[in-house]
């Protein structure tokens, strides 16, 4: 293993739900940026709906998920979906410091921090955040390449982010 | 793919052509744009609207002072040849039955011949052919141009209006007219009574499944007025479900009056219909 990516798992991804004026143009031109420096051979964790994105994106630059090599990862998750009065899950005034410790946990990266979220409080806060706890051992030996995307345009709390083993 | 002149579209798009009367007379605008510089304004407000199409007419449909050849072209030849200088990009059709208005109207720029009459003149297939331009062909049931329909009747109105347009789209092909520039209208309230118009309304699919591409002109037509009880200018909203009801079953060209309410009206149905995608969807997306 030596590269690992983190996407949201964002339906407007989709290209069932694509619009004329892509609303997440920026999103998805991160996303598609890291998955393709992934290469091929990539490991998909993420809940259905995330394997979904996961799947549309890796398809989007050529490849397709494996399940025996792994060559590299491509986690599907996010932050809160309840940043403001107007975000999905409406307003949680937790939810600016859980995606804060969340973002510093992704972006160190800080794998004992990650594996040790609060679960209970992110699915009363709407955060997707199964499949990072689940990954967090792969961000062990790993330092951050680049955080490509860190914003929430629609009240829900989005990184794009790149690991990868250190050179020798 | 649809070539009028100068201009292609692709098969899944939906094209505005907008009203333009040289005439002192038409029924919705009653001479407002009978000036050439109004006229000119006009064009300029519905291209600004998006309106691939202006067509430009210098006679009105229904019955009034007789208006020969030469004066119908003293009244659009030069326009044409203003708005197609101005306006590049415009798809330029010309209202006109007369084959020799259609022959002047190509010369100057036109790119569409709209028959509103049928094919009353034979020739006017072969000045769109020999021009490259793109005709429409409409169904009257056979009336002179300019008559009201009086006590016509059908067997099956649809059929009718089926075969005759399909009749005449092979004689524009015959004639040398390119396959993909000859569209077919049913002509609402044109040989017809309301009954029937609102029977080519509900069953429009019959003609969309010709394969031709299928014009509407429903725009504050007396079908509408009739069946609502209102008079012109109180028209709008009947004719935008009139509308609704044609772009479901895949009416490709609508000439209207109204441009914005239109475009509106169906790209709401044709994103229903599956033809287009919402302009910018995320809510529950996100």
């Amino acid at each position: 293993m030596t590269r690992v990516a983190l996407v949201p798992g964002c339906l407007a991804l989709l290209p069932e739900y694509a619009s004329i004026d892509d609303p997440v143009d920026e999103l998805r031109s991160a996303c598609l940026a890291a998955v393709a420096w992934l290469g091929e051979d990539v490991r998909v964790i993420a809940g259905a709906q995330g394997a979904r994105v996961a799947a549309a994106l890796l398809a989007e630059v050529g490849t397709a998920p494996v399940t025996s090599r792994e060559a590299a990862y491509l986690i599907v998750g996010n932050g809160s979906a309840r940043r403001s009065e107007k975000a999905p899950g409406h307003l949680d005034p937790r939810a600016a410091e859980f995606d804060d410790l969340l973002g510093k946990a992704l972006t160190t990266p800080d794998p004992e921090a990650l594996g040790a979220l609060d679960q209970d409080l992110a699915a009363e806060l709407w955060a997707d955040v199964r499949a990072i706890v689940e990954a967090a051992g792969l961000l062990r030996d790993v330092e951050t390449v680049a955080v490509d995307y860190d914003d929430d345009p629609y009240g829900v709390r989005y990184w794009v982010a790149r690991w990868a083993v250190p050179s020798a | 793919m649809l070539r009028l002149g100068r201009h292609e579209f692709g098969d899944d798009e939906a094209l505005m052509m907008a009203i333009v009367n040289r005439t002192p007379d038409s029924f919705f605008d009653k001479g407002a744009t009978w000036a050439e510089d109004a006229a000119f304004e006009r064009v300029r407000l519905v291209a600004s609207q998006g309106a691939e199409i202006v067509d430009i007419g210098g006679i009105k449909a229904a019955p009034g002072a007789e208006i020969d050849a030469a004066e119908e072209k003293s009244r659009v030849v030069d326009f044409v040849a203003r708005v197609r200088e101005e306006f590049p990009t415009l798809v330029i059709s010309v209202d006109t039955w007369r084959a020799e208005v259609g022959d002047a109207v190509c010369a100057a720029g036109a790119d569409l011949i709209n028959d509103a009459w049928g094919g009353a003149d034979p020739e006017l297939v072969d000045v769109a052919a020999a021009h490259g331009a793109a005709i429409v062909c409409t169904h009257t049931g056979g009336v002179t141009p300019r008559t009201r329909p009086y006590r016509i009747e059908y067997d099956d109105v649809v059929r009718s209006a089926v075969d005759d347009t399909v009749a005449y789209a092979q004689r524009a092909l015959d004639a040398g007219v390119a396959k993909e520039s000859i569209v077919i209208d049913p002509a609402h309230d044109f040989g017809k009574n309301t009954f029937h118009s609102l029977e080519i309304t509900r069953r429009l699919g019959e003609m969309v499944a010709t394969g031709w591409p299928v014009l509407v002109s429903l725009s504050n037509k007396d079908f509408v007025g009739e069946t609502l009880d209102l008079p012109v200018g109180e028209r709008l909203l009947g004719t935008l479900a009139a509308t609704s009801v044609c772009a479901m079953a895949g009416a490709r060209i609508y000439r209207v009056h109204q441009v914005t309410e239109t475009r509106q009206t169906v790209d709401m149905v044709w994103t229903i219909a599956g033809r287009r995608r919402p302009a910018r969807a995320i809510r529950g997306l996100q």
